[in-house]
């Protein structure tokens, strides 16, 4: 069952990884503020903890998916390039395969 | 954080440590305020005997009437009161002997406003020695120990107080 979950591309590029750093910690912080300010004002401490909680759910929908913003500047890999003579590297490493089995 | 359980890690930890911030900032607002308000206590009848089976014990039946009001004290940081009734006086024996004849849980939510009419004693007002006979002052006062959500738990007295002599002699029983 994990090998379809690993299977499933969650890359991002750099910049879209700093983006979506700035982004949850953007939006913890302001319903942490929001939060605070509304639970001090109506004097229940448990309003300031949902309204955290409803900021950290809306941060993981935003950053957790690999969302198409965050792969706007993939890097330039060079273009493969293919081996031209694989078999001088093989031999020897056949003779070395038979000197141990003797 | 290239991949998602790096993501959700860095995520969970950061807003670990945001609350643990906003629990410190709700402490912080409610740590100097003064808890005290005003209590109204009234006692009507005390009883006192002396039993034999341990060192000079008296029995104290009282019925008393408090009235006070403590909405004031609840804020956000208040999870719970714990109030107490305690008597304070001196005996020849023990400079100082306080003894608590009475406790109540208030929850945040239940009615703060309290009447409480004819209430006996909830515990055994037993005296170490025979101090109790004759005693000239007997000081009742209620206090409180206010639970919060997060922080320190202080210990508060009531304003009011009451102060009574208590009998001379015991309470005889009867025999028929």
């Amino acid at each position: 069952m994990l090998s379809v979950f690993k299977s499933i591309p969650s890359h991002m590029d750099y910049k879209g990884q700093k983006l979506a750093e700035q982004i949850f910690q953007g939006v913890i912080l302001i319903s942490a503020v929001i939060g605070f300010v509304y639970g001090l004002v109506i004097e229940q401490f448990g309003w300031t903890v949902y309204i955290v909680l409803a900021g950290f759910v809306v941060s993981c929908v935003l950053t957790l998916p690999p969302w198409p913003m965050y792969r706007k500047n993939p890097l330039s890999w060079q273009p493969i390039i293919p081996e031209i003579n694989p078999e001088p590297t093989q031999k020897p490493q056949e003779t070395l395969k038979k000197k141990k089995h003797k | 954080m290239n991949t998602v359980l790096s993501r959700a890690n860095s995520l969970f930890a950061f807003s670990l440590s945001v609350m643990a911030a906003l629990t410190f900032g709700c402490f912080v607002t409610t740590a100097f305020k003064d808890r005290r308000v005003p209590v109204d206590i009234h006692v009507s009848r005390v009883m006192l005997k002396n039993v034999d089976d341990f060192t000079g014990p008296r029995e104290r039946s009282d019925l008393g009437f408090i009235t006070f009001d403590l909405s004031p004290i609840f804020d956000w940081n208040v999870k719970q009161l714990f109030l107490y009734l305690s008597a304070e006086y001196t005996t020849k024996s023990n400079s100082l002997n306080q003894v608590v004849l009475w406790d109540k849980i208030v929850l945040r939510g239940e009615n703060p406003k309290l009447n409480l009419r004819d209430m006996k004693s909830k515990y055994f007002f037993f005296d170490d020695g025979n101090g109790l006979r004759a005693n000239k002052n007997i000081t009742l006062s209620l206090s409180w120990n206010v639970v919060p959500n997060a922080g320190v738990l202080p210990l508060v007295g009531g304003s009011g107080q009451v102060s009574l002599p208590f009998p001379e002699t015991y309470e005889t029983t009867r025999s028929y």
